[in-house]
């Protein structure tokens, strides 16, 4: 597993990083430790969402306020990286900065 | 020529009369009324249907041409279909000849007239679909339309308002050659659509269900669009009104030029 914290270092406006394993819905790991009353529903619904095996391997939820980059390892189907960021004009640079990253593990 | 609310089975007759007909087979779809008489049928060429006619559909083409494009008279086409007829000339063909309507205007209106003559004919009281093969009718391929067509134009019979609203927003967003289509949730056939006239109604049929179902949970979270990357394929869905939109985007760097779109886009809500 890539680490949590240099994707938040350099998805900029990056809120929340986190492991999500679907098959079992826990989260596996998150950076930073934040308890916002948003955080859990959010990974809760990226786990919902690509707990089908018929989903796209990468999907981007876009709300009001944030954005929500869910991305499944060609390594593992089951474990599912969640990034959520703030809305910003830099959501594509954030969409690409962490399926590089995801690239590189998989690599 | 309003229809009853009874129209989503309409078009649910239709596709499953055509998902009858071998894809590569020429002929009509009839359908008989108890004493023998044909009450309509619905001709179909290497599976695109060519034209469809019902007993109680009184419309005539050239009412709907008139109606399409107000430069044209009755007395003008009533002449050319007298001489069409006369000299065994294609109709389509020679308005389109003549400059008397445009290629798009004609589409639209044998497109118009077959969609209402099906809704029609699937109510009547008759007999199933019977299959009579034919050696091919020969319509210009320009002028005959695919399955997603003809049922999208079957359903949208049944609310023209919202079918309109949703071919109008498609209008809006659709860009270049990317697709689009617009659904009511739950249901199989598309309200409106924009270039997706040649994709297979169950593949359509397959990305709404799989954009309604992240749409169900993502709204929980106040997530308004999805975007997801299917292959060289990028999909944007989001509801409006009850409607489910979804934009198909293609090629190299399909995702991110869709994503720079809908992050700009407003959702009515």
């Amino acid at each position: 597993m890539i680490a949590l914290t240099a994707i938040v270092e350099r998805v900029q406006d990056c809120v929340v990083a986190a492991w999500v394993d679907i098959r079992t819905g826990n989260v596996l790991a998150q950076h930073p430790p934040r308890n916002d009353a948003f955080i859990a529903p959010a990974l809760d619904a990226a786990i919902e969402v690509m707990r089908s095996r018929e989903r796209p391997p990468r999907m981007v939820l876009l709300a009001d306020r944030h954005v929500h980059i869910v991305q499944r390892t060609a390594r593992d189907p089951n474990r599912v990286l969640v990034v959520i960021c703030d809305r910003s004009p830099n959501l594509g640079l954030a969409v690409s900065i962490v399926r590089m990253q995801l690239e590189a593990v998989d690599a | 020529m309003a229809a009853a609310t009874s129209n989503p089975p309409a078009a649910m007759a239709v596709l499953h009369a055509l998902g009858r007909v071998p894809s590569d087979a020429c002929g009509a779809l009839v359908r008989k009324h108890p004493d023998g008489s044909v009450a309509g049928a619905m001709l179909v060429e290497r599976g695109r249907v060519c034209w469809a006619m019902s007993q109680h559909y009184r419309r005539r083409l050239t009412d709907i041409l008139v109606d399409e494009q107000d430069t044209l008279t009755h007395a003008q086409l009533t002449e050319l279909f007298a001489m069409c007829r006369r000299e065994r000339m294609p109709l389509g063909e020679t308005l389109v000849a003549r400059g008397l309507v445009s290629l798009p205007v004609l589409h639209r209106a044998l497109l118009r007239h077959t969609c209402e003559a099906l809704d029609h004919l699937v109510r009547e009281e008759a007999s199933p679909w019977s299959w009579v093969a034919h050696s091919g009718y020969g319509y210009h391929p320009m002028l005959t339309f695919s399955p997603a067509e003809v049922l999208t134009g079957v359903r949208a019979i049944a609310n023209p308002a919202l079918a309109a609203r949703a071919r109008a927003r498609l209008r809006e967003l659709v860009r270049g050659d990317d697709r689009g289509f617009a659904i009511e949730r739950g249901a199989k056939i598309p309200l409106a659509q924009i270039h997706c006239e040649t994709v297979e109604l169950a593949t359509l049929g397959d990305l709404a269900v799989h954009a309604d179902e992240v749409m169900a949970v993502a709204a929980t979270v106040d997530v308004r669009v999805a975007l997801a990357q299917l292959g060289v394929l990028a999909c944007a869905s989001w509801v409006e009104h009850d409607v489910l939109f979804v934009l198909l985007c293609e090629g190299e760097l399909a995702f991110n030029r869709l994503l720079a779109q809908v992050a700009t886009m407003t959702i009515i809500p």
